[in-house]
């Protein structure tokens, strides 16, 4: 969605032959990094990939224009709303741990499933690592791995429509939880950001401790050669960040409609014109304006 | 707009009336989930209940005793020794390289996905074999299983049956079926007409001529669809495994997410591994049968 509206206005606004690659994470950076292609990744979740990106600016090959989301992705462990309406400890860890029996194991009903990060994705990682320091196993609680992102959110649409115990990993804004509203667990530990990056998000992280998830970066990243080949375009992309709020309702309102993130960019560009005129020049608001006009 | 016409723009369904169906046909495949998606689950139960044991025990039985096991059967049925030293060799490379229990998943989930599919894709080939109307019918469901991008139905069956084996097994099942199917109904469709004229002239009924003449002589052929439905089983587990089935598709995604060529290859391997044990036992004896069979028609 964010990419459709940075396409649509650095085609109308810039003059950019944009043209969208779809790619995960990680491909995504390395690609960049090592191919100097694509030139602009709208929307990277660069804690996922800190350090390849800090060698990257280091080395002059990537720079960080902005942040697309001004307050930063949201991780955390979640259940769904239906829940915790019904029992209100459950958005606690101790809720959680009393009542592990409700959360059952797809193919084992004597244990407790705990959903986790898809296999490779780096939040497969801090995900794990949190699971060991809360000790969630010794209250009969295993790792089910989903696989893909889509095996993850078809596990919660499934438990959804059936109003079934689920418990699991996730991220927001996305449009699975403005589609399906779920509950953050607390932890009751606060965020601990220096103990999250030393040692929750690293592999080698030999004694985890409880930690609540940081607001993740999600920033927006080009290569260096674009920036010095359109500067007026890396302007424009330093002061493009959509608020969480914002990017929620837009994201509901695209569940609502089926909408694709073409639809949504003119849907949203067409309705939020206050938000992205402080975004462009003068002269590139003009050209938006009359492109979208000729829609 | 007045120069649009549907000369130079195809004249397309409305948005609004776009979204109107595919939020419908969503909505009541949602409402169908929600009020048989238990009755259904309950249904594979059994299936579920058969995968976890069987991956159970052949992930609880030492290693010597489930090499030993496979063996006793590659011989049993190819009566090979440098194809039983094979086995042998690849199963020891693939425990020396840690891929262990995760073949063992694998090999349990392919195994039933291959019986699974052969015991119901030959009595549908047959039926296709021996009805032109059946045949008309099955054909382009076929073609819709074989080519229809897997996450299609992916998706829908996780939402009614959760994420896990059996999702895994139909994914594989609709995948792998085709080939058996399709050659099955081809080998019979393919009997000399003539042999079966003689066995009707000898007094043979229709289920002696099929048991009796059609299916031995269609053999190779159903052979070759059975060899072909076992390496598609096979190329589906990185499939399957995106939907949580655990086995060695998942280090294969997670290589592909992190950029670990060689542990991609390694396991990549390990599956080519499991194929070519798969198809040369069954092609093994499958020639063994038939050689005994091809010296009665000869004499």
């Amino acid at each position: 969605m964010m990419a459709n509206v940075d396409k649509f206005i650095l085609k109308n606004g810039y003059g950019c032959a944009a043209e969208l690659v779809p790619g995960d994470t990680m491909p995504t950076g390395t690609s960049m990094i090592e191919k100097g292609e694509p030139d602009i990744a709208p929307e990277l979740w660069s804690n996922s990939l800190k350090d390849a990106i800090d060698k990257g600016v280091a080395e002059k090959r990537l720079r960080i224009a902005g942040k697309s989301l001004a307050d930063g992705g949201e991780e955390g462990f979640w259940v769904p709303k239906y829940m915790v309406e019904k029992d209100p400890s459950l958005a606690t860890i101790a809720g959680i741990r009393k009542n592990a029996k409700m959360f059952k194991h797809p193919e084992d009903p004597t244990k407790s499933g705990f959903y986790t990060c898809p296999a490779g994705w780096n939040c497969q990682i801090s995900a794990g690592n949190l699971f060991k320091a809360l000790k969630l196993s010794d209250d009969g609680f295993e790792l089910v791995d989903p696989g893909s992102g889509a095996g993850l959110s078809g596990a919660i649409a499934k438990a959804y429509e059936r109003k079934q115990p689920w418990f699991g990993y996730y991220w927001a804004p996305t449009s699975v939880l403005g589609k399906y509203e779920m509950v953050k667990v607390d932890f009751g530990s606060g965020i601990n950001k220096d103990e999250y990056m030393k040692c929750t998000s690293s592999a080698d992280c030999e004694t985890p401790k409880v930690t609540m998830y940081p607001p993740s970066l999600v920033e927006t990243v080009t290569t260096e050669s674009f920036a010095k080949r359109a500067p007026g375009a890396y302007e424009y992309l330093t002061k493009r960040a959509f608020k969480n709020a914002q990017m929620n309702k837009l994201l509901a309102w695209m569940e609502d409609n089926q909408a694709d993130g073409q639809v949504a960019a003119e849907y949203f560009l067409k309705n939020n014109e206050a938000t992205w005129m402080e975004w462009l020049s003068p002269d590139a608001t003009a050209k938006v304006k009359k492109a979208l006009a000729a829609l | 707009m007045a120069t649009e016409s549907w000369l130079t723009k195809f004249p397309e369904m409305e948005r609004a009336d776009l979204v109107a169906i595919r939020k419908g046909l969503d909505e009541s495949y949602r409402a169908f989930s929600r009020t048989y998606g238990d009755a259904i689950e309950s249904v594979f139960n059994p299936l579920l209940k058969f995968l976890v044991w069987f991956e159970n025990l052949l992930l609880a039985s030492p290693w010597w005793l489930v090499i030993a096991v496979v063996v006793a059967l590659v011989y049993g049925a190819s009566r090979s020794w440098k194809l039983s030293l094979g086995v042998i060799g690849s199963f020891m490379l693939i425990g020396y390289f840690g891929m262990w229990e995760n073949t063992m998943r694998t090999m349990s989930i392919i195994t039933v996905c291959t019986l699974l599919s052969i015991f119901m894709g030959i009595p549908i080939g047959i039926a296709m074999a021996r009805s032109d109307k059946t045949r008309a019918v099955v054909t382009p469901i076929l073609d819709i299983m074989q080519t229809m991008p897997a996450f299609v139905y992916l998706i829908p069956v996780v939402m009614l049956l959760g994420i896990g084996k059996v999702p895994g097994v139909i994914a594989v099942v609709i995948y792998a079926i085709p080939p058996v199917i399709r050659l099955t109904n081809l080998g019979i469709r393919l009997v000399d007409k003539e042999v079966l004229e003689a066995a009707t002239a000898f007094g043979a009924n229709s289920s002696q001529r099929l048991w009796g003449v059609q299916l031995p002589l269609a053999m190779p052929t159903i052979m070759a669809g059975i060899n072909q439905t076992i390496m598609m089983a096979l190329a589906m587990v990185v499939i399957a495994s995106m939907i949580g089935v655990k086995g060695l598709g998942q280090p294969v995604l997670k290589s592909i997410t992190n950029q670990y060529f060689t542990m991609g290859l390694f396991n990549g391997l390990a599956i080519v591994a499991l194929a070519i044990i798969f198809d040369r036992v069954s092609q093994a004896y499958a020639k063994r049968t038939q050689r005994h069979l091809g010296g009665t028609q000869n004499g």
